[in-house]
């Protein structure tokens, strides 16, 4: 069975999703809300544990997948339906990340612009990882929990001392900014989705919900302090300092004897990135093969990895577009699948149980 | 000829599944019709009632003063005896048993024992007097430690089973010996503790040597090749150890050892990669010695796989990882070097493979010689003439020694690193980041009889992290890897579990 984790899901939660959020979004956010960007991120959090409240009570009332849980409710053809949907969906949220780290990696990795071919052979890696399956997934976040530990708080360590936490005051500034930056950030926020995949796939254990939201608040916990740490160190240029993480320490390496070492954490990070950005591509050829089981897996991690590389090629000087339509206009998209859909998936559990009764009865 | 002459010896006729008589002559004709070899010799002689006797024996592999001493001689002295266990019984050794047709006989005499034949005896009685040309139990020049045993294996598979049954003294050591290689007939043997080792393991191990059909098995590493769960894999597979103190302690957590005749090499199924950064002293010293043993050892493979190719990226890319006093330094170090900074390293890294290659190959004497010439002409001399940098050399030199902490990971090293380089000279600093992962995606895919390659780190496995690169006191390390899935998990009994034991 393709199995992962219970701890790895914690992992993933508490390690992996706050890697993917330290990059271009503090600045955007700062844009949005401006020194309120914490409580905009708070609010797309709150949102984010209510949805993984829900999927986790489902997790608490079947063992079977959400796959399964579809057919027994809609039939085959549904469930076959609704995972491609679902496919579509999660190559669909994996592209802006990617195009997000494409301009970190040529801004911070490179002093001269490289070409864009130097970003491709990232999807010969996601290739490889979408034929793992989810237990690779799993093991992914057991390796990205100890290189983000370590190089998250060394960051955090070496920026925060040259951070003013008085320009996250006053609190409520903004007023509806802080609204519209949540709405504008929704994009961000579609992990909550995941575990509804994994159902099924991991084998539950004494305080499975808690040890989940406790994982969850700790990752949300690093995103605010990175946040909070940000709008510190840059305050009115915040909004400037694309490639937060690159940013963050460098006033306290740079006039050291050492130099940029924060370089190092910054690389681990970029690992665990590359980890992350797998996952959605992954959960994409795993909705993909269970819909559609007699398809060789190896076509849809192609076919998925070739969709993504030539958007990404297509997209190469668009980035600022991309993003507008992304935060702007495509919001609604994500509030769909990574918010309604898990909810909705809740009757099903229930659905499950009336059957029951009925061929009971019967 | 000697070829040939060996060829010749191990040409075992398939149809002689022949059944020995009574009549001496007819069973020494039918044994000799099998082996025709020139080195199978028949030595006949009388028993003390004037009944014909014969040895046949296979010249070189035989110790000739045993079967004299010990088989001839206490015949010569008494009446023959009238069935073949009266044979076995009027010998003064133990090691006999017997062979009821030709093919079993040649066999047994072309690994050395001798067939005795006595007229009016059914069968040949097999003497073990085989003559065992091993080198002595010393310690191994791979593994060196300055603390803790220093025995070595051999070449010799029994001396070798000695040496683990002079450690692990209980009944429940198992040694099962099966056979692999159409010609060469190589003894291999499977050890492990019943009901601590997997069976699942065992079966499989098993299975997979029977099935090996290959018509020479000259070393363990032919086996290991059979064993591995993905053949083509850069990465190790299979565990291989040269000392039985370490393949003791392997076993004893629940492994499955495969020893090979004529191989002095044991391997060890099944295989994480941590076990390559353990070394056998780490268990004689303080346990925050070997925790700082093993994190060096670490951080010295780290060094030797990056350090070159994030120099090469740093130069090609302008990198601003340095500080700007090195910077200044290497900038200077660097000029006027006709080579790019990729190629600069490829090609002392090839210098360095070649050197290490030759130093392995080359007769002692003239590595001196050699030394001069890698340290001197190579290195220094071409620094002079500006054909590399100074920093590039020590860069080289460094990451070629730091592979050698763990020297049974230095090949993959070596492959992994000049991979490395590439990588880092056309792609650059995110180059290296994307191999990484690939890297790390292959190794966390990858199991072997069902045990991961890169537990106890992924799967994280809480408990196994004790014996990982922390070395916990061996006070508590009361339980075996849990990864190994053993079904005797108590390994050290404490206080505490022999109450959990009692209820």
């Amino acid at each position: 069975m393709d199995n992962i984790k219970l701890r790895q899901i914690c992992f993933y939660f508490a390690c992996m999703m706050p890697a993917a959020k330290l990059l271009i979004y503090p600045a955007t956010l700062a844009y949005d809300t401006k020194n309120d960007l914490l409580l905009a991120a708070g609010l797309n959090f709150a949102a984010q544990v209510l949805v993984l409240g829900a999927v986790l009570w489902l997790s608490a009332r079947t063992d079977r997948t959400f796959f399964a849980l579809l057919e027994g409710a809609f039939g085959r053809l549904c469930a076959r339906i609704v995972y491609c949907l679902c496919a579509a969906f999660f190559l669909f949220s994996a592209l802006f990340p990617m195009l997000e780290q494409r301009v970190f990696v040529t801004q911070v990795l490179y002093e001269n612009v490289p070409s864009v071919l130097v970003y491709t052979p990232f999807f010969a890696v996601s290739f490889f990882a979408c034929l793992q399956g989810l237990r690779t997934l799993g093991r992914a976040a057991d390796v990205a929990m100890p290189l983000f530990a370590v190089s998250f708080v060394a960051l955090i360590l070496l920026a925060a001392p040259h951070a003013d936490f008085g320009a996250l005051l006053p609190v409520g500034r903004t007023g509806a900014g802080i609204f519209r930056g949540a709405l504008f950030g929704v994009h961000r926020f579609a992990d909550c989705l995941y575990p509804l995949f994994f159902l099924g796939h991991f084998r539950r254990e004494k305080k499975t919900a808690g040890k989940v939201l406790a994982a969850f608040a700790a990752g949300a916990l690093a995103v605010l302090v990175f946040l909070a740490v940000f709008y510190g160190i840059f305050e009115d240029i915040a909004v400037l300092r694309q490639n937060s993480i690159a940013h963050i320490s460098k006033y306290t390496t740079s006039f050291t004897s050492l130099g940029r070492i924060d370089f190092l954490f910054i690389f681990a990070l970029t690992v665990v990135q590359i980890f992350c950005l797998c996952v959605p591509v992954q959960l994409c050829v795993h909705c993909l093969r269970t819909a559609l089981p007699r398809v060789h897996p190896l076509f849809f991690a192609a076919a998925a990895n070739g969709a993504l590389l030539t958007a990404v090629l297509l997209l190469n000087d668009t980035f600022l577009e991309v993003q507008q339509l992304f935060t702007q206009k495509l919001w609604a998209v994500f509030l769909v699948f990574a918010y309604l859909l898990p909810l909705a998936a809740l009757p099903l559990c229930a659905a499950k149980k009336n059957k029951k009764r009925e061929d009971g009865d019967g | 000829m000697f070829a040939a002459k060996l060829h010749k010896l191990g040409d075992v006729k398939e149809t002689s599944k022949q059944r020995f008589g009574s009549e001496l002559q007819a069973n020494l004709h039918a044994v000799k019709e099998v082996l025709a070899a020139e080195d199978v010799l028949v030595h006949e002689f009388f028993a003390g009632d004037g009944t014909r006797c014969a040895a046949v024996y296979a010249d070189g592999i035989t110790d000739k003063a045993a079967l004299g001493e010990l088989v001839i001689l206490p015949l010569t002295r008494r009446h023959a005896p009238a069935d073949a266990r009266q044979v076995c019984a009027c010998l003064c050794f133990p090691e006999t048993r017997l062979a009821p047709d030709a093919e079993t006989a040649a066999g047994e005499v072309l690994a050395g024992n001798p067939a005795l034949f006595v007229d009016g005896v059914d069968g040949a009685v097999i003497c073990g007097t085989k003559l065992v040309a091993a080198r002595a139990v010393t310690e191994p020049q791979t593994s060196v430690t300055v603390k803790g045993p220093r025995e070595g294996f051999v070449e010799d598979i029994k001396t070798n089973m000695g040496l683990i049954r002079k450690r692990i003294k209980t009944p429940s050591l198992r040694f099962e010996v099966l056979e692999a290689g159409r010609q060469s007939h190589t003894a291999v043997c499977i050890a492990y503790i019943e009901g601590i080792a997997d069976k699942t393991v065992i079966q499989s191990v098993r299975g997979r040597i029977a099935a090996i059909d290959i018509d020479n098995v000259p070393d363990s590493s032919y086996i290991s090749k059979f064993l591995m769960p993905r053949p083509h894999s850069l990465f190790k597979q299979v565990g291989t150890t040269e000392k039985p103190d370490i393949l003791c302690a392997k076993i004893a957590e629940g492994r499955v050892a495969v020893l090979s005749d004529g191989s002095p090499i044991a391997l060890t199924l099944p295989y994480m990669l941590e076990e390559d950064f353990q070394s056998s002293q780490d268990y004689f010293v303080s346990p925050y010695r070997a925790t700082v043993s093993r994190l060096l050892r670490l951080f010295a493979v780290l060094l030797s796989v990056f350090l070159p190719a994030f120099y090469v990226a740093a130069q090609l890319f302008k990198l601003r990882l340095l500080p700007f006093a090195l910077l200044l330094t290497i900038s200077g170090g660097i000029q006027g070097i006709p080579l790019s900074p990729g190629l600069e390293m490829f090609f002392l890294l090839i210098v360095l493979e070649i050197l290490i290659e030759a130093s392995v190959r080359m007769p002692k004497y003239v590595a001196l010689a050699l030394s001069v010439i890698g340290a001197l002409v190579l290195g220094d001399t071409a620094v002079k003439a500006g054909l590399v940098s100074s920093p590039a050399i020590i860069i080289v030199a460094l990451s070629g020694i730091s592979a050698y902490t763990v020297p049974d990971l230095a090949g993959t090293v070596s492959v992994v690193r000049i991979v490395y380089i590439l990588v880092a000279g056309s792609l650059g600093p995110y180059g290296i980041l994307l191999l990484t992962a690939l890297l790390l995606y292959y190794l966390i895919g990858s199991d072997g009889y069902g045990v991961p390659l890169l537990a106890p780190f992924a799967p994280l496995i809480r408990r196994d992290l004790r014996d990982a690169l922390y070395k916990a006191n061996i006070r508590d390390l009361d339980k075996r890897p849990a990864v190994l899935g053993s079904r005797n998990q108590t390994r050290l009994r404490t206080r505490k579990n022999k109450e959990n034991a009692h209820g």
